[in-house]
């Protein structure tokens, strides 16, 4: 079953929205999401630029400023609550896997 | 030492896995992709070496836009920042290369790419394959119905049998690729949710395969119209593919840029494009029929013309040669009938119709008979049942079952061959041997022909006019 639109967020969406906490450009974005994973999470340009597309439609993040073709964008208020259900939702899988095992990884 | 080359790819437009592979292939042999045409595509020279490529699509952009939207330059500027530099884009196909080692990939979830390739394919692909795909069903159907009306005419006509052959290739093609496209969204879409991305298949040997039977379609009609003889018919054949074809491909591409280097919208462009090149091919085939018909008016396309003075004014004949004429059959004088030939070659089947009637006034022709006749050759031996069924019965819808009806009860009874030196023969009578024009018509059937004749005058066929027949149009 496909997932619904944003009802959980990829890992890639969930960085860009991180990002987005802050104003920041498409550029800035592309660096530093892997600066944030270390490396262990990149976006693609073409996926970036879809995504950024569809948050502003879906009223996640908004335009903040235009200099020539650089655009900005900042986290909304729907865009950070996406973000805090999506960040439970996580921490609810990592307390039902240290349930499950114990105190988690030892690595 | 060339520097840039052409050549014609045959891949899929959402054949992304297929093209990247190429394009790497050739980047490694020194070839850089650097312009995508309409039919081929140009690479320059460059260093040999590695080079990763990228197809993507960009679903807003369209073929018709005066340039790169500032939605797709900015995409571009994107791109570029992680290393992919735009080698060459054609409407929303856009491919990149990176000179980089391990680049990050320009689509990175999987389910946003199929979308966007989906989305790309709705807005041009699709709607243009489904229409080529109704339009083959259409041609389709009305070759099965007229190869069940009349299946001699439609072998023996090479023009009709290489437009049939071009849309059942176009059919073939477009269904495949329809089909192979469907499949493979099935299944990226179910790769993707598993966050993997779903190779496409290419399908360059059917491309070719295709390619070699259009050819061979193109040579099958040119070596039947030119030898067929049929002046009217060679024209036609030059005009069409030599000038009308290539002449309309230049007209809408011609508008198509004139409107792109006025920085005309894409709708404008769009718009201007198709009612321009509408009005231009409408105007060329006006000026085509048109040329057709003062052509054959003045008799440039026909056989042979002869004229006759009579009471102060002039009668014209067309006196096409023909292999079995009235003076051939009976006394008399002819010369001032008309023979008309029509001939339809194809390397199956030939299928030449005859008919000679008198020209001028009534007073002229005291005896009023007339000679019509179709001798179809089978150049191919197993057609030969098939044009023997369709002859034998042609006319099985003549009879309608009124009485009153002038065909009540008329059918193709056998008849005495030998007479005719023919294998079987035939009469269309109603069987009360009643004699007449109206019974004078045949069916014969010679060993790689069928004659089918209609001598319209009272008296029956003598065993010396059958005979003459037989040695005429029989081939004996």
């Amino acid at each position: 079953m496909p997932r619904a639109k944003f009802q959980t967020l990829t890992e890639q969406m969930f960085y860009v929205l991180l990002c987005l906490r802050e104003e920041c450009c498409g550029m800035d974005i592309l660096d530093r999401v892997p600066a944030v994973t270390l490396g262990r999470v990149s976006v693609g340009s073409g996926t970036l630029y879809n995504l950024l597309e569809q948050f502003c439609q879906a009223g996640m993040i908004r335009e903040t400023r235009v200099e020539g073709r650089r655009r900005s964008y900042v986290l909304t208020d729907y865009g950070r609550e996406t973000l805090d259900r999506e960040y439970r939702r996580i921490r609810a899988q990592a307390e039902d896997y240290q349930l499950a095992f114990g105190k988690g990884l030892e690595r | 030492m060339r520097e840039t080359k052409r050549r014609l790819e045959l891949y899929s437009f959402y054949d992304r896995t297929g093209l990247e592979r190429h394009l790497e292939r050739m980047a490694e042999k020194g070839w850089l992709l650097e312009k995508i045409g309409q039919f081929f595509w140009t690479y320059r020279r460059i260093e040999p070496k590695h080079l990763t490529f990228s197809v993507c699509y960009f679903p807003a952009a369209s073929a018709f836009d005066p340039g790169p939207s500032e939605e797709q330059q900015t995409f571009y500027d994107f791109c570029a920042h992680a290393g992919w530099i735009l080698a060459a884009s054609n409407a929303q196909l856009q491919v990149f290369y990176n000179e980089r080692e391990r680049p990050v990939p320009i689509e990175t979830d999987p389910v946003e790419e199929v979308d966007t390739i989906h989305r790309t394919m709705k807005r041009s692909f699709l709607p243009s394959q489904l229409v080529l795909l109704g339009l083959g069903v259409l041609n389709a159907a009305l070759l099965v119905l007229r190869f069940m009306d009349d299946p001699i005419l439609v072998l023996a006509q090479s023009s009709s049998m290489f437009s049939s052959m071009c849309w059942a290739l176009v059919f073939i093609m477009v269904a495949v690729e329809l089909a192979g496209y469907f499949r493979w969204h099935a299944k990226a879409v179910r790769a993707a949710e598993r966050g993997e991305r779903c190779e496409t298949r290419s399908r360059r040997k059917l491309q070719i395969a295709g390619l070699i039977f259009l050819a061979v379609c193109l040579f099958y009609f040119l070596a039947s119209t030119l030898l067929s003889g049929n002046r009217f018919m060679i024209t036609l054949t030059l005009l069409l593919p030599l000038l009308y074809v290539p002449g309309a491909f230049l007209a809408v591409n011609g508008i198509k840029r004139f409107m792109k280097g006025m920085e005309a919208p894409a709708g404008v462009n769009r718009a201007v494009t198709l009612v321009g090149s509408f009005v231009l091919l409408c105007a060329v085939l006006g000026i085509i029929t048109a040329g057709t018909i003062f052509a054959l008016d003045r008799g440039w396309l026909d056989g042979e013309q002869t004229t006759y003075e009579y009471q102060g004014r002039t009668y014209t004949l067309r006196r096409d040669p023909v292999p079995l004429a009235l003076d051939d059959l009976l006394e008399g004088d002819f010369s001032r009938y008309e023979h008309r030939r029509m001939e339809e070659q194809s390397l199956l089947l030939g299928q030449c119709t005859v008919h000679q009637w008198p020209i001028g006034p009534w007073e002229l022709f005291p005896e009023r008979v007339y000679l019509n006749y179709e001798v179809v050759l089978v150049k191919v031996p197993f057609l030969y049942d098939l044009c023997r069924e369709a002859k034998l019965h042609e006319r099985d819808d003549w009879d309608t079952g009124d009485p009153e009806d002038v065909w009540y009860g008329y059918a193709f009874a056998p008849a005495d061959p030998a007479p005719w030196g023919a294998e079987e023969a035939y009469r269309w009578t109603d069987g009360s041997d009643a004699r007449g024009e109206r019974e004078n018509q045949f069916l014969l059937f010679y060993p790689d022909r069928i004659v089918n004749i209609s001598m319209q005058w009272d008296q029956p066929p003598t065993p010396a006019q059958m005979a003459v027949v037989g040695e005429k149009l029989g081939g004996l």
